[in-house]
Formats: structure tokens, sequence, C-alpha cells
């Protein structure tokens, strides 16, 4: 019979971790459509060192395995984050679920994903031999390709703590509750005297992985709205060639027209 | 092997620790009224009540549940909450086919114990992990709005 592990510490975790082929369970909600029988689940939620919301100098530090309605009920977190995790599904999945999971299962529709990529967020991962952080661009190598080694486990999520205040969220979906997201959009425009100090923008659910174009932005950075009007066509012809959706469950063309809307509504939202 | 608390008492159960929560109550302790409707956590008729918050049971597997609690409908319809959410069901006439009330009143019972005052779209978004397709959820959102009223000081 294939046995499962239960873990009480991060310690204990990633030992299984790096002596057994294990799949990580953390919410259980993604894994439990397809329940296996024969999976060798690692049971992550129990974990108090995953589950710890935090803040340093530089970053809000958020456990993999903090659940969705966790992170919406800390203080600690970020409007725009919330703003996108009290849209998934229903109470019940978000009181299971977690960020991590969102994360590792590698879908390009993840709604917190989306944030995480729009804030150019970095993840700490860590075996029993040490750690490391990786921004979460370099973690999605395409359609559920993660750079996770065998013996890792996704511990914290880590978020920039300033500059994240002037936001845009819009997710699309065929209804309110328990939707997939068909596009999402999230963008975030940092302004200061006047001045663009930072633009990031990403689109969820369009590709194999979240589009984020920073060299893109850098087009609108540095820039006064009123310059910013003036490389307007360049930004979004820039992005129109950049966004290639694929077919899902809607098409590829509903899909690019709804991106190049939303991108269009969050400059204007801004007075660009 | 697996023990938690189950309606209140200590209980082990046998099963393989990828098991679902919904099949161990259901199969394995007799508990009956969480139904299986989806298997996807679409549906909400096999909602309980774990640590506190509700979960779709189809969506847990036992192995995640080692030392918590778990309260099904059994247990809660022993409580007076419970008895003032179902006067208020059978006031407004929210129950037809059944099949998703026991979801629905662990919904509402998490709903108010989170807020004994909720707002219409309180309610709303409380229950929309719940299907329901013989009432159109006017009714039973009513008689949440009822239970609130009814049972005030109990939440």
């Amino acid at each position: 019979m294939v046995k499962s592990y239960f873990a009480t510490s991060l310690k204990e975790a990633l030992e299984i971790r790096g002596r057994e082929s294990v799949t990580p369970y953390a919410g259980g909600t993604d894994l439990m459509i397809e329940a296996d029988d024969n999976a060798s689940y690692l049971f992550l939620n129990k974990i108090p060192e995953l589950k710890q919301i935090t803040a340093d100098d530089e970053y809000i530090r958020i456990g993999a395995a903090s659940t969705f309605t966790e992170v919406y009920h800390s203080e600690l977190i970020p409007q725009i984050l919330k703003d996108a995790v009290i849209e998934i599904a229903a109470p019940a999945i978000r009181n299971l679920g977690t960020v991590g999971g969102n994360i590792c299962n590698g879908s390009p529709k993840g709604d917190s994903v989306l944030i995480f990529f729009a804030t150019d967020s970095k993840l700490r991962l860590a075996s029993s031999k040490g750690e490391r952080i990786l921004p979460i661009k370099e973690f999605y190598l395409g359609r559920k390709k993660l750079a996770i080694q065998d013996d890792e486990l996704l511990v914290e999520i880590l978020m920039s703590k300033t500059g994240l205040d002037n936001y845009y969220y819009k997710k699309i979906g065929a209804r309110n509750a328990l939707a997939i997201s068909r596009v999402s959009f999230a963008g975030i425009l940092d302004i200061k005297d006047g001045k663009i100090m930072n633009c990031m923008t990403a689109f969820g659910a369009v590709s194999d992985v979240v589009i984020r174009r920073p060299e893109l932005d850098g087009i609108l950075i540095g820039k006064t709205i009123e310059e910013a009007k003036a490389v307007k066509e360049k930004y979004l012809a820039a992005f129109d060639e950049a966004i290639v959706p694929i077919r899902g469950r809607v098409s590829a063309e509903y899909r690019k027209s709804v991106c190049m809307n939303l991108l269009k509504d969050f400059l204007e939202s801004n007075g660009i | 092997m697996v023990k938690f608390i189950l309606n209140g008492e200590e209980v082990t159960s046998n099963a393989n620790q990828n098991e679902r929560l919904l099949d161990v109550i259901r199969n394995e302790f007799r508990l009956t009224g969480a139904k299986c409707g989806c298997k996807e956590g679409e549906c909400g008729a096999c909602s309980v009540i774990l640590d506190g918050k509700l979960v779709n049971s189809c969506m847990v597997a036992m192995g995640s549940i080692e030392g918590s609690t778990v309260m099904t409908i059994e247990g809660y319809s022993h409580t007076d909450r419970f008895s003032v959410l179902e006067k208020a069901y059978a006031s407004v006439s929210a129950v037809q086919c059944g099949f998703c009330i026991p979801g629905m009143m662990l919904a509402s019972e998490s709903i108010l114990a989170e807020n004994p005052n909720p707002t219409e779209e309180d309610i709303r978004r409380g229950i929309s992990g719940n299907l329901c397709r013989c009432t159109g959820y006017n009714a039973i959102v009513e008689a949440i709005g009822i239970a609130a009223k009814e049972g005030k000081g109990l939440w």
C-alpha cells in the first residue's frame, strides 16, 4: 500500500520530501478533484512555519500553506491580493485552498498567482540541504512546468511592502462564484510627484504562463502622465504584439480583445 | 489510522489517508446527512465544519485531519442554533427536495458565526458555494435573515 505522510514541522516535512517520492498536499482542493488512491501525499496543512504571515523591513512574508481565508483576514496583506483572493471560488474552498497550492499547481489561471506576478513577488524554496529565493517569473517554466526540485518545498511568498497601493484588478469569469478565470488582469501604477515610478502589469488565463513583460511596462516608467499619453499607442502596440492567447474554453480572439480592453481601461483609469 | 473528533466524540478511522472525508463519514460512520453531489467542490452538498470552518468534505483527504474537529449536520442538529435555523427555513418553505439543505444549514451557521447581523449581500456570498436547484435561493436567503433576528444572542 502506498503511504502518505502527515508532517507537523517544516524540518520533518523537508526530511520526508528529501527521502520519499511524495506529492505535497497543502489545501487539497486541486488534488482531490482527481483523488488518487495510489498517490503518496505529504500533508503540509498543519505546519506552523508554513502558515505564518509576517512582515520584515522589505517584504510581507506569506507562509505557503496559508489559506485564502487566512490571507484575506490578515492585516498585513496588501489590498490588491485581498481583492483577488476574495473572488476565488466560494467560502468553503477559500477555507482550504492555499496560496502555495495555487502557485505550485502551475496553472496560468491561478487568481492569487496573477497578483504575485504583477507585484514581482519572490518565492522562498527550501530543502533539507538549504534554501533559495526565486522571482516567481523564473519559477514558471511552462504550462505545469515549474522550477521546483524533487526535494524542495515552497515555504514562503515574499511580497513587496510598498508601491502597491494604486492598482487595478479585474477577473472575467462566467459568473461570480466558483468561476475559473477566463481572463484576468492586474496592473499597478506607482506615481510619485506626478511621475510614474513603476508600472507592473500581468495577464492571467491567456497563455501557458501568466504574461508579465517588465521591458514593455518600462515604456511608461519615468514619464509624467502627459508624457505617458504621448507613448500610449506605442505601449499598447507592444502588448498587442506580445499577447498571443491560446484557445481554451473561450476563443483566442475573445481573450485577446478582453486583454487589450483591460489594459486600456487600466491606463484610462489613471488619466492616460 | 486517523484520530479526530467527530461531533464531539474522539474517533479513530481505519480509512486510508487518501480517502475523502465525505466517504468516511458516510460509509464508515454512517452519517449520511452530508451528500455527494459533484466531488469537485462545486456544489456544497457535502459541507461540514472542520476546525470551525465550512469546508467541502469531498475535498479533504483523511490524512490531513489528524487531531482535527469535524462537525456534521447530525452533530449540529442537537444545538439551539440549529433549532432556530430549522424553524426559520420551515417558516418560509425554504426546503424542497432537501438534498442541498444539510450543506445549506452548515453554510448558514458559518455565515452567522462570522457575523450575527449579516446583510443580504453577506448571506448571498456566504452561500455562494452551495447550489440549490429547487428554491431559487430567495427563500433560503430570507430564512437566514429570519434566523439572525430570531436567534439574537445565540451567535
